[in-house]
């Protein structure tokens, strides 16, 4: 049976009928039109479809639509504001840390989690913590060089 | 791929949460859902009912209880690596923690669902398209192991990495259900069947971890070997719990049985030693005799005995390097 529920997304407030078996992807994508959110492996072991649940990196794929009710989502599409790049997307942008794009936006909403965590982690945990965000074309290095380049950590590029 | 389709509960809490379990005995608990959603997906768990618990309050804690430690069942995994309580008085089971899936399931995968989880193999955690090729296995409703090629037998191996480092801090559970409360040491939560790995009656919550105030005496570790350091399951996993004043030592292995296992053969043998070169060497051959692997997955049964062994070792350097 389908259930009336309210989520909010990127600032916004969406009354939605869905039914129990809807992932969060599901919604964001198939609902909502909200492509930027990806759709991987769908069993939570490539990372693309990182959202931000209340500041938290979150698999949408594996988190129902009903059970993100009450809670704050953050996709890439929320991420700049005014038309600006917020500072994560330009550093990828800088150090060419993207190819074709499709690990991107789980990369960058990742990044964004762990940063506002620990706003100076350690190249190393850099790495363990993005570990989970699969990417076929770039690689990691870059990506790491973009995380770097926004912080304060020790070993920063200057 | 469309999860398949259920009624779904979300209890406030524990009290309702228990009557709908009775009321629906084929219902499945959802917490962090990085395991059971997975397997719906794969279409191996199809459960009618899913009871989601995260709305129920209280079940994230962590605190002290005259000496002894009680951890919240819904208390995420990342939550246990940055607790001083626990990285402090039980670094094996922050180890443990940091070692399981990536960062998403640390941040979205609970204590007790971890400890939870199905048992895998690599007939059984597959798509249905996949398995579709040769007959359903027992596990997954079928009659036949494709493992050991027997009927109505389940050889899955329990491949949590939180169990084993809970096993050797001696950690008991507690189970809320229709008769009350109680607790069990956390070894005799696994039946070692794999088909139905846990000793827990459908209409039971697991609710609390508790740790007794001794574990702490020791120092406890966690290795873990797997075939990458993030989002694998391990290939083995090692738990060590070493007094060296009291010359007391408990370990456990994970991933190479149809349940986490206590080493009892090492830990009778170092037991009163010295944690010297020849008596680890000594343990660590005796540590592949501790488990009956079979070819759940792609790693061969005698790669995962030997490993064992290297991983013991590698936990006592670890010990070692610590008490230093």
């Amino acid at each position: 049976m389908k259930r009336a529920i309210e989520l909010h997304i990127n600032g916004d407030t969406y009354e939605l009928l869905v039914s129990p078996n809807y992932t969060l992807l599901e919604v964001l994508r198939d609902k909502l039109g909200l492509m930027g959110t990806k759709r991987g492996c769908d069993l939570g072991a490539c990372g693309a479809c990182t959202v931000l649940l209340d500041g938290e990196a979150c698999l949408s794929c594996l988190m129902l639509a009903v059970d993100a009710m009450g809670k704050q989502v953050l996709t890439i599409e929320g991420l700049s504001e005014g038309g600006d790049l917020h500072p994560l997307q330009r550093a990828f942008v800088e150090k060419g840390a993207l190819q074709c794009g499709f690990c991107t936006p789980g990369m960058i909403l990742t990044a964004k989690a762990i940063l506002d965590e620990e706003p100076h982690p350690t190249e190393e945990v850099i790495k363990k913590k993005m570990a989970g965000n699969l990417c076929r074309c770039t690689g990691y290095k870059k990506v790491v060089e973009a995380l770097m380049s926004v912080t304060d950590s020790p070993g920063k590029e200057e | 791929m469309r999860l398949p389709k259920f009624e779904y509960f979300e209890p406030k809490d524990l009290k309702e949460a228990l009557s709908i379990l009775q009321n629906e005995p084929a219902a499945k608990i959802l917490a962090g859902g990085t395991d059971l959603l997975v397997n719906m997906k794969h279409r191996v768990e199809c459960p009618p009912v899913l009871v989601n618990i995260k709305r129920i309050a209280d079940l994230n804690y962590m605190r002290r209880d005259n000496g002894d430690v009680r951890i919240g069942a819904l208390t995420p995994l990342k939550r246990l690596q940055a607790e001083s309580l626990i990285v402090e008085n039980f670094p094996g089971l922050a180890q443990a923690a940091s070692a399981v899936g990536s960062y998403h399931h640390q941040v979205m995968g609970t204590l007790a669902g971890n400890i939870c989880q199905q048992n895998r193999c690599m007939y059984f955690n597959q798509s249905k398209w996949w398995r579709s090729s040769r007959p359903t296995c027992y596990k997954a409703g079928g009659e036949i192991c494709h493992v050991v090629n027997k009927k109505e037998i389940c050889y899955s191996a329990y491949c949590g990495d939180i169990a084993p480092a809970l096993m050797v801090i001696n950690a008991k559970i507690a189970l809320e259900g229709p008769d009350g409360s109680k607790e069990m040491p956390i070894e005799d939560f696994f039946s070692g069947d794999g088909k139905a790995p846990l000793v827990k009656e459908p209409g039971e919550i697991l609710t609390e971890i508790i740790i007794p105030k001794a574990s702490a005496d020791g120092i406890s570790t966690y290795i873990k070997f797997a075939n990458r350091d993030s989002i694998d399951f391990p290939i083995v996993g090692t738990a060590l719990w070493a007094s060296e004043k009291e010359k007391q030592y408990r370990v456990a292995f994970t991933a190479v049985d149809r349940k986490p296992l206590r080493g009892k053969q090492v830990e009778d043998f170092l037991s009163g030693k010295q944690l010297s070169v020849q008596n680890v060497k000594a343990a660590s051959d005796l540590a592949a005799k501790e488990a009956r692997p079979v070819k759940t997955s792609v790693y061969s049964p005698s790669h995962k005995r030997r490993m064992m062994g290297l991983l013991l070792q590698n936990a006592v350097n670890e010990t070692k390097r610590r008490s230093a």
